[in-house]
């Protein structure tokens, strides 16, 4: 018997190996207003896709690090084990953010080809990474994400609008598809705001939770807090008076709480930040898109901030969160 | 009202931050086990529910949400008087068994 899937399924890759190179010359080359806005707009995309990939990398360190905390909690408080159901409902949603790290990557990737396409005659890299854009896009589907399926679909959607358009050589059909593309993108990033802020959120939570109880406990050493004025003289202050380490514990458990609120402030307003460099980048791409000119050559001026907040989750998550991490993305390379 | 994810994260929040204070309020083993097995609920009500989506318009998703927040602002204010006990497990089982149902209702593929 013939493998017709597999013979429809090499078509399909064919046809989509055209309709990307298509694509690149038609809304980098003859389709722009000039060259150089779209490989402005290229280049602006990858920092874009490539700052949203780190985003999510981060969100999956504070996940990793509050799966830590919930081992930890339980071992400090026996009133609060870590149960098996709540443990796969994190593990699940790791792979979730992951998912959506790996798309990120993969348009990052894309967008970089894209950059290098002024001038040039050979999309083979470009297609590729449009393929691994397109396959990541079929791994959010098989998600159990239901609340962003229709986003996905329509991301899926705008993939296969390009194949379709240059079947039937419908070329305006695909620059509106790649426009599409990234504002579903955008919109889809809007809808999981809840859900990425809500992490931030937890994370701040349980530390606030364990470092009171801790706190409590006498189980921090509150010398450190004396070190302003011990620090010019090259001094290292060792407190020992139980009234004014009583005094200062009071004071870290109230800075404990400050700080907690902060943290989970910071990520929300990175996830903001991340939205509105989003909906700037998708702003400029219609512009290429339709033709017309894009005349700001900057990134968005959120993104520096996303990128900001990206920096201090190493030093806010715990060396051993980063590392597991690390070793986690290691395995599903690998994989 | 809030969203139904950001109500089951109140319930979750607040016996995150006050089951340290909640158990030294228990007086015997049993509410101290009624505390521990509502907490692990509520924080598996949360978690089940993060990333996932409701009906919005499903009138039971409405209903459930709503008697959440009533709920949430009741055991708020008990937490908050430090009053007994007793009263308070009930208001925490109330408002966790509301979020069981809550968390039934996601919609999963």
């Amino acid at each position: 018997m013939p493998d017709l899937y597999g013979t429809t399924l090499r078509s399909y890759r064919k046809l989509r190996t055209a309709a990307v190179s298509i694509l690149l010359c038609l809304v980098f080359a003859s389709g722009c207003k000039t060259s150089d806005d779209a490989a402005a707009a290229a280049t602006q995309l990858t920092t874009t896709a490539s700052t949203l990939t780190s985003y999510y990398s981060a969100l999956g360190t504070l996940l990793s690090d509050t799966d830590q905390l919930y081992s930890i909690q339980a071992v400090l408080n026996p009133d609060a084990p870590y149960d098996d159901p709540t443990k796969k409902y994190v593990t699940d949603t790791i792979s979730e953010i992951q998912k959506r790290e790996k798309l990120a990557a993969e348009l990052t990737t894309m967008a970089q080809e894209f950059a290098k396409l002024s001038g040039s005659t050979a999309p083979t890299d470009a297609s590729t990474a449009a393929g691994n854009l397109e396959s990541a896009v079929a791994a959010l589907k098989i998600s159990s994400v239901s609340m962003s399926a229709s986003n996905v679909n329509l991301m899926k959607d705008a993939v296969d609008v390009i194949v379709k358009a240059v079947q039937e050589h419908k070329e305006r059909n695909v620059a509106v598809a790649i426009d599409k593309f990234t504002s579903t993108l955008d919109t889809w990033f809007q809808s999981e705001e809840p859900y990425c802020n809500t992490i931030g959120a937890t994370y701040a939570n349980v530390t606030k939770s364990l470092a009171a109880r801790l706190i409590k406990q006498g189980q921090v050493d509150p010398s450190p807090f004396l070190s302003p004025v011990f620090s010019p003289y090259g001094l290292t202050p060792q407190l020992t008076d139980p009234n004014i380490k009583s005094k200062v514990l009071d004071v870290l458990a109230m800075q404990v709480d400050q700080k907690s609120a902060a943290l989970a402030k910071g990520q929300e307003t990175a996830t903001t930040n991340m939205q509105k460099s989003l909906s700037e980048m998708t702003s400029r791409i219609h512009l290429v898109a339709t033709g017309k000119l894009m005349a700001i050559r900057a990134e968005p001026i959120t993104l520096a901030q996303v990128q900001n907040w990206i920096s201090q989750v190493p030093q806010i998550a715990s060396a051993s969160a980063t590392a597991a991490k690390s070793s986690t993305s290691t395995d599903a390379k690998n994989k | 009202m809030q969203s139904p994810l950001q109500e089951l994260e109140a319930t979750y929040f607040t016996l995150q931050s006050q089951i340290d204070a909640l158990n030294e309020d228990c007086q015997t083993q049993a509410q101290s086990n009624m505390l521990s097995a509502q907490y692990v609920q509520a924080r598996q009500n949360y978690w089940a529910c993060v990333n996932k989506a409701f009906h919005d318009d499903d009138p039971q998703v409405v209903s459930l949400t709503n008697q959440i927040d009533a709920a949430n602002q009741q055991l708020s204010n008990a937490v908050g008087e430090l009053g007994d006990i007793t009263q308070t497990l009930n208001y925490i089982t109330n408002v966790v068994t509301l979020g069981t149902q809550l968390a039934s209702n996601v919609i999963t593929v």
